[in-house]
C-alpha cells in the first residue's frame, strides 16, 4: 500500500507528479512546536483558526470555524492546492485531524497517514488490514500524549508514535471479536479533576448481536479506565424496557462520536438502533436507551446517567441517530438558550434543551413514509431507507445566522421482516433483510431556524448529499454531494457560489485549517461503498482522494 | 469408595493402589486451582487484589510447594506435592503404561495453565485477567479431561476412567475379555479397564472415578458400565482368540496388542481434531458442486458482487468471502454451509437481498465454494436447501491446491 501524492503548482492545468511513498521520514525538525496537542488545547479547540484536532472541530460537535480569509466574496476563487490519491479500496469516511502543519488521515481499512498539510507530502505511513467482519471504515484518529490512536475494524485500538508513524502499543479492546470493531475516531480528553488523559472510544457492533458501551481508556497502555454500557442490565432503571432476555443482544452501539461540555463535566452521545433491527416482536418495549440521545455526567470515577431523550422508541427500522451531538447556544423565542442538536436516519432534526434533554423543536428534513408500520414478512415500504435521512457527517450552527446547517437524505426502502431472528456470530442480527431501493435517491443541505425550526432555506440535489456541513464566520457553507461535487453555499442565502468535481464520490465532512496563515479546505472522496445507490455510474471506478483548497 | 477392597481376594497389582492415589491427587490440584478461578469469577470482586491472589493460589495448586512459581503466603486451595509432583512421580519409571500419553498431555497443559495463571497475576484490569485465566481455563480442562476419551484427549478422568490408574488398591479386578463373574469388580486388560461391575441389589452404589460409561447392562444380577475402553479391549480379545482361541495370550501380548490398538485410536482421533480444526470433512472434503456451475457463478459475482467484495475476492467495503481470511473466520464464528448459503441466498446483494435467481445464487456459491479450495463433483450445488448443510463445518480444506494464491484463494477458470 502506497500513497501517491501529486501536487498541482496551479488548479488549471498541470501534470500530476507522482512520488513514491517514503515510510517513516521522520519530522522536519526545527520547529519546537509540540507534537500533539495538550489537554487544554482541545477545551478552546473552537477558537483555533490554525488546527482541526477533534473529529467535528471542537468538543462541541459544532463544524463551525471561525477562519475567514474564504469568503462569500472570493470563494469563487478556490482552487485546488493538492491531492492525495489513495491506494486503499473501501469508501473515504474520514475526519482528517490537522495539528501544526501536519494532517492524519484513514482509509478504510485502517491505514494511516500523516501527510504536510500545505503540500500533501507524505511524512509517514501505517499499514493495518484487518479481518473485516461487516463493512470496511475509518473515520480519523485522535492525536494525544505524542501519540495516533485509531480504532480498527477487528477491534484493536493502536497508538503510534505522532513523529514517526512507530507502532507504540496494540490493545484488542473488544469483548467479543466475531461481531464487535471500530469505526468511528477515538476522542481525546484531560480530566481536570483527576488530571487523568483518556481516550473515548464507542464500538460499533449493533447490527451484528452485540451491546454498545462507550469507553474510557489510558492512553499509556490502553487500560480501561471506566466503562458505560448502552443497554441496561438486570436492576438498572431502564432494564424493563426489553421483554424477556432480549436486552442481551440489544444494539445501541455508541458508534458516532462524543459530545463533551467541558463547563458541567457532561458527555452527550447518540446512540445507535435496537436489534435485531427489523423484528421488533422478539424485544418488546421501548428498548432503551437505543436511539436516544444520552447525558452523562463524567466529573466521578464512573458516569452517571443525566437525562436521556429517546427520539424513536421501539424503532424497526434502524433510524438512529449516527450524528454526533452538536451542543450550541442559539436563540429561540428571542432568548438565548443552550441546545443540543442531532439529526437521525429516519429524516428527523432534533433540537433539546442541552441541560433537561426536553424538546425544544423537531423538524422533519427527508421524505418520510411508512414509518409506524413494522416491516413484515410480505414485505412494506418505509422512507427513509437505512442509509437515508441526516447520517454521521454531522452539522453546524452559525450564531450570525442563528442557522442549523446540516445535509440529509430521501431514500425509500422495501423491507422485509423474518419470523424469527437467530443470532449468528459475525453475521449481521437484524431480523429481516436490508430493504431495497424503491424510487429516487436524492438529498439536500438544509439551513434550519433555530428559533422556530422551519427552514431558511433547503437546496435541493438529484443525488444524496452525505457531506454534513461546515460553516466559516466569513459566511460560507461547504458540503459534499454524493455525485463528487464539493460545495459551497452563501449561508444566508443558499446560493451555491463556488463547486469542484473531485473526481470520487464524497461521503466524508469537510474541514478547514491553516498553514503559515493561509487557509485550506479539505475533503476526502473516492468508492461509493455502502452509498452505492442505481443513479450513480458504474464505470470508471472513483479514486480514492485527499482533496484540499485554497485561495491563489 | 464402594470398590474398596473385597474381601478374600488379593489383587494382582498391589503397587497399582499408589499410583491411583497419586493420579487421584493430581486430579484433585487441577479440580482445585479451577475452583478457585471459577470462584473468584463468581465472587464479582471490584479490586484486581482477589483476582491476583486467585490465580496464585491456582499456580500454587499446580505447581507444588516445590515448583519455581510458588508463592507460599498466596496459601493454596491444593495439597504440598500440587499437580506437577504428583504427576511426576507417576511418569517417574522404566516402565510405559497405557496411561503415560494421558498423563504427559496432562502435565503439558497444566505448565501452559501455569503461564497465562502468571499473566493473570500481572494483570492491571479485569479484562486482561479475564484474557489471561480463561486461556489458563482452556489448558485446565483439557489436562483435567474427560472420562469418555482414552488417550491424550482423555486428560487425567480419561486415564482414570479407562486405565488401571483408576483402580482403588486392592480391588477385585478381573479379565475384560470374559464376562464379570463378581461385583464390585473391575474388567481389565492389558492396562485398560473395560468395564465396571457393581452389585444390582438395593442401595447406593458410589463409583470411584466417572467411568464415561456410554452403556450399561444387566448381567447375572450386576449392572455392567461399559467404559470408552471396552472397543479396543473387544478388539484386542477378538485377536487374542484368533491367534490362540483355546489360550488366554500371555499378558504382555496383550499389552502389546492393546497398544497396537491404541495407536490407531490416536490417528483416528487425530484424524477428527483435524476434521474438527481444518475443513469439512478432513482429507476429503465434500465435492458440493460442478466446474460449469463455477464458471458460471463466477460470471455472476462479477456482474453483482464484485463492486463491494472485489475481484480478488478480499473485499473492499465488504469482507472477504473466500481464502485464508474467510475461512479463519468461519471457523472462528462456527460457520456451517447452511449460513453461508442462508446469507448468500437470502441476504445478499446487501442493497438487493434476495433479488438473484436460486439458479444464480446456487452458481455463486458454486464459485465462492471452488474459491475456497473446494473440489469439484458431478452434482451441482442445489437450488433447494438441505438439511446436510446445517452439519458441514467450514474452515481451511487441507492438502495441495495447485491454484492457490498468496490469500488462499483457489483460481476458478
Amino acid at each position: 500500500m502506497t500513497l501517491r501524492q501529486s501536487l498541482q503548482a496551479t488548479a488549471a492545468l498541470c501534470a500530476p507528479a507522482t512520488l513514491g511513498f517514503i515510510a517513516a521520514v521522520s519530522v522536519a525538525a526545527g520547529a519546537r512546536a509540540q507534537t500533539t496537542p495538550s489537554g487544554q488545547d482541545f477545551v478552546n479547540a473552537a477558537g483555533d483558526t490554525a488546527n482541526w484536532i477533534l473529529p467535528h472541530k471542537s468538543y462541541t460537535g459544532n463544524n463551525y470555524t471561525a477562519a475567514a480569509q474564504i469568503t462569500p466574496a472570493n470563494v469563487r476563487n478556490l482552487r485546488l492546492a493538492w491531492k492525495g490519491n489513495i491506494e486503499d479500496t473501501g469508501p473515504m469516511e474520514v475526519s482528517p485531524i490537522v495539528y501544526n502543519g501536519t494532517m492524519y488521515i484513514t482509509t478504510a481499512h485502517d491505514h494511516v497517514f500523516a501527510l504536510d498539510a500545505a503540500t500533501g507530502k507524505p511524512k509517514w505511513g501505517f499499514t493495518d488490514n484487518p479481518h473485516v467482519i461487516s463493512f470496511a471504515a475509518n473515520r480519523g484518529i485522535a492525536l494525544f500524549d505524542g501519540n495516533v490512536y485509531f480504532g480498527t475494524l477487528d477491534g484493536h485500538i493502536i497508538a503510534l508514535n505522532a513523529k514517526t508513524g512507530q507502532k507504540v502499543w496494540d490493545k484488542l479492546a473488544v469483548d467479543d471479536t466475531a461481531n464487535s470493531f471500530y469505526t468511528m475516531a477515538p476522542v481525546p480528553y484531560h480530566d481536570p479533576q483527576t488530571n487523568q488523559d483518556m481516550i473515548f472510544m464507542g464500538v460499533s457492533d449493533g447490527d451484528w448481536g452485540g451491546n454498545g458501551n462507550m469507553t474510557a481508556y489510558n492512553p499509556q497502555n490502553g487500560a480501561v479506565i471506566w466503562r458505560w454500557d448502552t443497554v441496561p442490565g438486570p436492576g438498572q432503571p431502564g432494564h424493563d424496557t426489553w421483554s424477556g432476555d432480549s436486552w442481551k443482544r440489544g444494539g445501541a452501539a455508541a458508534w458516532t462520536g462524543v459530545t463533551i461540555d467541558t463547563a458541567t463535566h457532561t458527555m452527550y452521545l447518540d446512540l445507535g438502533n435496537p436489534s435485531p433491527d427489523f423484528l421488533g416482536t422478539v424485544r418488546k418495549g421501548a428498548n432503551l436507551y437505543t436511539d436516544s440521545m444520552v447525558a452523562l455526567d463524567i466529573s466521578g470515577a464512573k458516569p452517571k446517567l443525566k437525562w436521556y431523550h429517546q427520539f424513536i422508541p421501539h424503532d424497526t427500522h434502524d433510524w438512529d441517530p449516527p450524528m454526533q451531538p452538536v451542543l450550541f447556544t442559539g436563540q429561540v423565542n428571542g432568548q438565548s438558550r443552550k441546545l443540543v442538536a442531532a439529526g437521525d436516519k429516519g429524516g428527523n432534526f432534533w433540537i433539546l434543551d442541552a441541560e433537561t434533554g426536553k424538546l425544544v423543536d423537531h423538524t422533519a428534513v427527508s421524505f418520510q413514509k411508512g414509518q409506524d408500520t413494522a416491516p413484515t414478512l410480505e414485505g412494506n415500504i418505509a422512507c427513509p431507507n437505512t442509509l437515508g435521512g441526516v447520517e454521521y457527517q454531522g452539522g453546524a450552527f452559525d450564531p450570525a445566522t442563528n442557522n442549523f446547517y446540516l445535509s440529509s437524505q430521501n431514500e425509500c426502502g422495501f423491507w422485509k421482516a423474518t419470523k424469527d431472528a437467530v443470532y449468528i456470530a459475525g453475521e449481521f442480527y437484524i431480523g429481516g433483510s436490508f430493504p431495497k431501493l424503491v424510487g429516487p435517491d436524492t438529498g439536500q443541505v438544509n439551513a434550519i431556524d433555530v428559533s422556530n425550526g422551519v427552514f431558511s432555506w433547503r437546496h435541493h440535489f438529484n443525488l444524496p448529499n452525505y457531506g454534513g456541513a461546515l460553516v466559516t464566520a466569513s459566511g460560507l457553507v461547504f458540503s459534499g454531494n454524493l455525485g463528487g461535487n464539493e460545495n459551497a453555499f452563501d449561508a444566508k442565502t443558499g446560493t451555491i457560489l463556488w463547486s469542484y468535481d473531485t473526481g470520487g464520490y464524497i461521503q466524508a465532512p469537510t474541514e478547514a485549517y491553516e498553514v503559515n496563515g493561509k487557509e485550506y479546505i479539505v475533503v476526502a472522496s473516492g468508492e461509493a461503498g455502502n452509498a452505492k445507490i442505481p443513479e450513480l455510474p458504474t464505470d470508471p471506478p472513483r479514486p480514492n482522494s485527499i482533496n484540499v483548497f485554497t485561495l491563489p | 469408595m464402594l470398590l474398596g477392597p473385597p474381601s478374600g481376594i488379593a489383587s494382582p497389582a498391589a503397587a497399582a493402589g499408589d499410583d491411583h492415589q497419586q493420579a487421584v491427587a493430581t486430579l484433585t490440584d487441577v479440580k482445585a486451582a479451577i475452583g478457585e478461578l471459577v470462584r473468584v469469577d463468581a465472587s464479582y470482586a471490584t479490586g484486581p487484589k482477589a483476582y491476583h491472589a486467585a490465580a496464585q493460589r491456582a499456580i500454587n495448586a499446580l505447581a507444588g510447594a516445590r515448583g519455581e512459581d510458588y508463592v507460599a503466603n498466596a496459601g493454596t486451595p491444593g495439597d504440598p506435592a500440587g499437580a506437577i509432583g504428583h504427576i511426576d512421580s507417576l511418569l517417574d519409571r522404566a516402565a510405559t503404561p497405557v496411561w503415560i500419553s494421558s498423563l504427559r498431555s496432562a502435565e503439558a497443559n497444566v505448565r501452559a495453565a501455569i503461564i497465562h495463571l502468571k499473566d493473570a497475576t500481572k494483570a492491571d484490569e479485569l479484562m486482561d485477567y479475564a484474557v489471561a485465566a480463561s486461556r489458563a481455563l482452556t489448558y485446565l480442562e483439557v489436562a483435567r479431561g474427560r472420562p469418555n476419551e482414552t488417550g491424550v484427549f482423555g486428560g487425567l478422568e480419561g486415564a482414570l476412567a479407562n486405565t488401571e490408574l483408576g483402580i482403588p488398591a486392592d480391588a477385585q479386578q478381573q479379565d475384560a475379555c470374559r464376562a464379570p463373574s463378581a461385583a464390585p469388580s473391575y474388567g481389565t486388560h492389558g492396562g485398560y479397564i473395560a468395564w465396571v461391575a457393581l452389585p444390582a441389589g438395593n442401595g447406593t452404589h458410589d463409583l470411584a472415578e466417572p467411568s464415561g460409561s456410554t452403556s450399561l447392562s444387566v448381567q447375572n444380577g450386576m449392572i455392567v458400565l461399559r467404559t470408552a475402553a471396552a472397543r479396543l479391549v473387544a478388539d484386542a480379545c477378538g485377536a487374542h482368540a484368533k491367534a490362540d482361541p483355546a489360550d488366554p495370550p500371555p499378558p504382555q501380548a496383550a499389552a502389546s496388542q492393546v497398544a497396537a490398538s491404541q495407536v490407531a485410536a490416536s490417528r483416528v482421533a487425530a484424524t477428527y481434531a483435524m476434521q474438527a480444526r481444518s475443513a469439512a470433512s478432513g482429507a476429503s472434503p465434500p465435492a458440493l458442486y460442478t466446474e460449469p456451475q463455477a464458471e458460471q457463478g463466477k460470471q455472476v459475482f462479477a456482474t453483482q458482487c464484485v463492486a463491494c467484495h472485489g475481484a480478488n475476492l478480499q473485499g473492499t467495503a465488504a469482507p472477504s468471502v473466500a481464502g485464508n481470511d474467510f475461512l479463519v473466520t468461519a471457523q472462528h464464528n462456527g460457520w456451517t454451509l447452511e449460513i453461508m448459503r442462508y446469507i448468500v441466498f437470502d441476504q445478499m446483494p446487501r442493497n438487493s437481498p434476495a433479488s438473484l435467481s436460486p439458479q444464480d445464487d446456487a452458481a455463486v456459491m458454486a464459485f465462492l465454494l471452488a474459491s475456497n479450495c473446494y473440489p469439484a463433483g458431478n452434482k451441482p450445488f442445489p437450488s433447494a436447501d438441505q438439511t446436510a448443510f446445517a452439519s458441514i463445518k467450514l474452515g481451511p480444506v487441507p492438502g495441495q491446491h495447485p491454484g492457490r494464491n498468496a490469500k488462499g484463494v483457489c483460481d476458478v477458470r
